[in-house]
């Protein structure tokens, strides 16, 4: 480390305030995020007291699109967020193995909750594209097409041996933890850096929330499989 | 009887031609209030006189026995070997420069980081040495005191994976050392200034909040407090945000 006055530097100096912006943005885009996240879970977890309104939630959202701008707005706001928050993670193999050895040198929390962190990202990415082509692709969103999505298993077709096996109930525990634990614990993170709060209090006190959305998703994933197994056979959709 | 130690200790030394980074161990009684710095020594003495470390103070003052003990950053002399297990490893300190076996050059480091935080108070005030000393605020002193007690023994530097893999990162040490200005009214330096000084990725926007800083550095300074805070003023100072009313620190 020395005194860089080269070309870089020199030039970057002058643009003093993207690093600022970026590190904002990023915190931000979090925040909003986790914040949407969990009223997802929240929306969701309407079925548990009723699939009427679960349904009248759905279509209000669309009714007054809600739903068109939103999810749109969502999708941009996951990209803005991987950009910026890439260029926090350990990216070169040599920085990743610098990483995991002194992540596992230290043993220390939250360097491993970091590191964790990093994975579920990775998780999240690729499961939250896939969970949006698939409810995009069977529009609009309602109690019984979303129970059928839960529900459904393999191809059970005879060239595989009639295998089956309940991908998406799988799909979506693996989702919802992945999530709720790269969110849960990236808010902790922006409020330790930002905040002015004891950092082992507030830990607690968002482990418990994440605990409980975790909580409601699971139920919501119970309540659409009982919803699933009493429709008719062919899952007649309202 | 105290218990056996065995000590696996790093040993290199750069400036042998062909030398190779390898553990060695070392087996020693241990005694009542043994702490490592003790137990180094007592290896130096009666089992391997060139086992390289360093030491000064034996009293956490110097900062200079930083190493990693079993594992995390610590001083050598303030880690009693009772609270280790019968086996443990002592290795030198990542980031800085090695010297040799459990030896590392953090003067560099650290002297580079001066140069970049501007850590010296900046004023415009002639020195009048005729001329009583302006009185501060005893609570104002403690404050500051707080930020100060930083001994530059480089193990928040060691322990942050940023510092690690990014080596123009300024550590918490760094941002915890422009705090200590910011908050002394003798600096006459504005936010803006500080803002040019750390007032990016590779300053205080570059922390990424691990706190492996504020869980293990070995003089208890609230980095945590004091990370966020000059976080926070450095955003206020870049959009250029008055707060007036509200607290930010």
């Amino acid at each position: 480390m020395e005194l860089a006055k080269n070309l870089q530097t020199t030039i970057n100096r002058s643009h003093g305030k993207t690093d600022l912006y970026v590190d904002l943005a990023q915190s931000i885009s979090g925040v909003l995020l986790i914040g949407f996240l969990w009223m997802h879970m929240l929306f969701v977890a309407t079925v548990v007291v009723s699939p009427e309104l679960f349904n009248t939630l759905s279509e209000g959202l669309d009714r007054y699109y809600l739903a068109q701008v939103g999810i749109p707005a969502t999708i941009l706001l996951i990209i803005i967020h991987i950009f910026l928050a890439l260029r926090r993670a350990p990216v070169r193999l040599r920085d990743m193995r610098i990483t995991y050895r002194m992540a596992k040198m230290m043993n220390h929390y939250d360097t491993w909750v970091w590191v964790g962190q990093v994975v579920s990202a990775l998780f999240v990415g690729v499961m939250a594209s896939i969970h949006l082509w698939i409810i995009l692709g069977a529009w609009p969103l309602r109690a019984a097409t979303s129970a059928v999505r839960v529900a459904s298993s393999g191809p059970a077709d005879i060239t595989w041996g009639a295998f089956t096996f309940p991908f998406f109930i799988v799909f979506y525990v693996i989702f919802l933890i992945a999530g709720e634990y790269h969110g849960g614990f990236g808010l902790y993170r922006i409020l330790v850096k930002w905040g002015w709060w004891e950092r082992h209090t507030m830990g607690w006190v968002l482990k418990g929330i994440t605990v409980i959305i975790v909580g409601l998703g699971f139920a919501a994933l119970y309540t659409f499989t009982q919803i699933a197994a009493n429709l008719p056979a062919g899952g007649v959709i309202h | 009887m105290g218990r056996k130690l065995t000590i696996s200790c790093f040993r290199f030394n750069p400036n042998i031609p062909g030398d190779k980074p390898r553990m060695q161990d070392y087996e020693l009684e241990e005694y009542e209030g043994m702490t490592l710095f003790v137990a180094l020594n007592d290896i130096r003495e009666k089992l391997d006189p060139t086992l390289m470390f360093d030491f000064v103070c034996r009293a956490a003052i110097c900062g200079s026995c930083a190493m990693l003990i079993h594992g995390r950053p610590r001083l050598a002399c303030k880690t009693m070997t009772r609270t280790l297990p019968s086996k443990f490893t002592v290795m030198p300190l990542p980031v800085f420069k090695l010297i040799g076996d459990l030896s590392v050059d953090t003067g560099t480091w650290f002297r580079d980081l001066q140069v970049r935080a501007e850590a010296w108070i900046h004023t415009n005030k002639k020195f009048d040495f005729n001329a009583l000393e302006v009185r501060m605020e005893n609570e104002t002193a403690e404050k500051i005191y707080d930020p100060e007690q930083c001994i530059e023994c480089g193990c928040c530097v060691a322990n942050c994976i940023t510092a690690n893999i990014r080596p123009d990162f300024i550590g918490s040490t760094g941002i915890n050392r422009v705090y200590r200005f910011l908050i002394d009214p003798r600096d006459e330096r504005s936010d803006a200034d500080y803002y040019d000084v750390i007032g990016n990725e590779d300053g205080t926007f570059g922390c990424v909040g691990l706190m492996a800083c504020d869980d293990m550095c070995p003089k208890e300074i609230p980095l945590q407090e004091n990370l966020a805070y000059v976080r926070r003023k450095m955003a206020a100072a870049g959009l250029k945000l008055k707060f007036q009313g509200v607290k930010i620190s």
